[in-house]
């Protein structure tokens, strides 16, 4: 709270800034064709006003302030009001501070601190090198992403840049609700509850450090030291995982006391990792791998590589790859809530095509390499008039319920979204 | 029939002289060390549906050096999408966008530089900088266009430059060098044709208000309106770059 009053207090003290803002007001209604076993809705709403404004005393000095206001009708959204800085409530909050950064430039130099963004690689749908921008995972396929606090220094030379971002807390991806369809649970034996424990957020920073190079050949590598915002599990009273059902299963059996208690936890992980873009006559060529050790001897070690190819023709632009995992060291607790690896040994393809100045059509598909898993989305965008756009979007999910993918094949829905921008 | 086949030889190099020299003055009088204006953009479909949009564009340097910044001002729902165009003299430019919504930039290959622009009428190659050095052209005589009378010029890329279009009709105003009018064909058929009008003098230099670009196979037209233009304003170098996409946004 001290860097935000900071940061409000400088932009009091500025006069004379030009000011520009934007925002939207988007409505959207999902509806579900089929019932969760731990979730009977089928239709569920929500509302989210964002207004972002930009303050700008002089070309070297800019304040960036946003924030998101919602509502809901099915509780993934918090009922109690309050303004959120750190993002770790389990549920979204009403009021959320969704940027406050204040931001230098001079020369080849530019600093920002507070509230933000910060976004790494190239590779599109699974961005293995993009370790500071955690998300809203309560709707695991259509998710957002969430800002952190950091401070980040660039220094830009010609083609190249050196990104230098230190982080003094974790803002961890926010997971599914267990009361709710994203969460797939097995069916628990009769007398056998599961609770899941508050998370248990480690205290330290995160650093990291990317250098990238533009050109005909774009390339970069980038180092990460901290916490993986996405949880591992691990059991408190006895051995279990929330959203592994195997795990489950051995507790299931070794349980006496009725109750399996899980709690979430972020293990360290060193990432180092690199990205190339390069165009062919045909295709652009882009790719990106990453490394991850961790210390933490309870989580994995493993590599994430993703291949991708990309071509805009006329109206349509495709976009096809192959994500892949490797893991080189199995941890004690290796159950984990992870889309990442969940979306890799997979391949993935977007094709969408502008029928004209203001409507669009997309498709969007992941399938899994064993076949056991797939997710499809088609869109269909309209804008009208200056302000107004309604989105249509129906994913059908695929697959066997021990597959990342599949294990959500209730889910499948539509998504009606209308969008108000300003 | 030797003199007469040297003779004729003579003729096309010295109409060919004259054409490049024509273009080359064209381009020496528009020649300004930096350029603002806001565009209104009107798109008009086939069937008479019209989409609007602004932005702001920013240029420092000229002609095959210059960087070019264009960035959506409205609708709102794409405010703040933006378009770098780095212009080299010896091959096709570099072009970068940025979606402020997701906060990446995704550089736009050479294949996919026919591409529309944003629902516009203007593909990406259109929004680059013309340098004389990357075409050869032919003087082809003189046509009037809108009552002035132009040079007709066809111009053709050199193996440097990488275009979408085979060749492309000019028509510069004699009077005051002024570029009347583009068509660009992809080998005998037209696919896109540009009309500048309402031409005005600003600060000595000038410069067509109203371009009407034309999507000959679409049957739709985006006209652009300049507004409030200015050049020779100081502007700094690194306002072009890939990473003041994320200081503006």
């Amino acid at each position: 709270m001290r860097v935000l009053l900071a940061i409000v207090l400088m932009a009091a003290s500025c006069a004379a800034q030009t000011y520009s803002h934007r925002g939207f007001l988007e409505n959207r209604a999902s509806f579900y064709p089929q019932t969760a076993a731990n979730d009977r809705a089928r239709l569920t709403g929500e509302s989210l006003f964002r207004y972002e404004a930009f303050l700008q005393p002089s070309s070297a000095f800019q304040v960036a302030a946003s924030i998101d206001l919602r509502l809901d009708t099915h509780h993934q959204v918090e009922r109690a009001l309050k303004l959120s800085w750190q993002d770790r409530e389990t549920q979204r909050p009403t009021a959320a501070v969704r940027r406050l950064s204040a931001m230098y430039h001079n020369g080849p130099i530019t600093l920002e601190i507070g509230k933000q963004f910060v976004r790494w690689g190239k590779t599109d749908i699974v961005t293995p090198t993009d370790r500071f921008a955690p998300r809203d995972f309560l709707t695991v396929v259509d998710n957002d992403f969430l800002p952190i606090t950091a401070a980040r220094i660039t220094f830009e030379k010609g083609p190249n840049t050196v990104d230098l971002v230190w982080s003094p807390r974790l803002t961890p991806s926010r997971i599914p609700l267990p009361n709710q369809r994203w969460v797939v649970l097995p069916e628990l034996p009769a007398g056998i509850q599961l609770n899941i424990a508050s998370p248990s957020f480690p205290g330290g920073p995160q650093s990291g450090v990317q250098w990238n190079h533009t050109g005909t050949v774009e390339y970069g590598i980038s180092l990460y030291q901290g916490f993986n915002h996405m949880p591992s599990f691990e059991a408190v009273t006895t051995i279990g995982a929330v959203y592994d059902r195997a795990v489950i299963d051995r507790a299931y059996s070794s349980t006496a006391s009725g109750q399996i208690d899980v709690r979430p936890f972020y293990p360290k992980m060193l990432m180092f990792g690199g990205n190339v873009a390069f165009p062919l006559p045909s295709f652009t060529v882009k790719a990106e791998a990453a490394g991850f050790t961790s210390s933490d001897n309870r989580a994995d070690e493993f590599g994430l590589y993703v291949l991708q190819l990309e071509r805009q023709s006329g109206e349509w632009f495709f976009v096809g790859g192959y994500a892949g995992e490797v893991v080189t060291r199995e941890g004690t607790q290796s159950a984990d809530f992870a889309p990442d690896r969940g979306l890799s040994r997979t391949f993935l393809g977007r094709a969408g095509y502008t029928i004209d100045a203001n409507r669009s059509i997309a498709l969007e598909a992941a399938a899994r390499q064993n076949g056991k898993g797939t997710w499809t989305k088609v869109e269909y965008s309209q804008a009208m008039g200056q302000h107004w756009r309604v989105t249509l979007n129906l994913t059908l999910i695929r697959g066997d319920i021990a597959d990342f993918l599949g294990q959500y094949r209730r889910n499948s829905h539509a998504l009606l979204l209308l969008r108000y921008s300003y | 029939m030797n003199s007469g086949a040297g003779g004729l030889v003579l003729f096309l190099i010295l109409f060919q002289q004259d054409a490049r020299q024509v273009v080359e003055e064209a381009q020496r009088r528009t020649t300004a060390q930096s350029q603002r204006y806001e565009g209104t953009l009107e798109v008009i479909d086939a069937r008479n549906k019209i989409t609007r949009k602004r932005w702001q564009y920013d240029r420092i340097g000229s002609h095959g050096s210059s960087k070019a910044v264009l960035r959506f001002t409205a609708p709102a729902e794409v405010k703040g999408v933006a378009l770098l165009v780095i212009n080299h003299p010896d091959q096709s430019s570099d072009q970068w966008m940025w979606t402020p919504a997701i906060n990446r930039e995704r550089r736009i290959a050479l294949q996919d530089r026919s591409t529309r622009f944003f629902g516009t009428d203007f593909s990406f190659e259109d929004l680059e900088e013309r340098d004389t050095n990357q075409f050869d052209y032919r003087l082809l005589g003189e046509e009037a266009v809108d009552g002035a009378v132009c040079w007709k010029i066809e111009s053709e890329p050199r193996q440097t430059k990488v275009s979408q279009y085979t060749h492309s009709l000019l028509w510069i105003r004699k009077d005051n060098y002024v570029l009347s009018r583009i068509e660009n064909y992809k080998k005998d058929q037209l696919v896109r044709s540009a009309s500048y009008s309402d031409i005005r003098n600003v600060q000595g230099i000038w410069t067509a208000h109203n371009i009407e670009m034309r999507d000959v196979k679409r049957n739709s037209r985006t006209v652009l309106k300049i507004e409030r233009l200015q050049y020779n304003l100081p502007m700094k170098g690194d306002a072009f770059t890939v990473q003041a996409f994320r200081r503006d946004s």
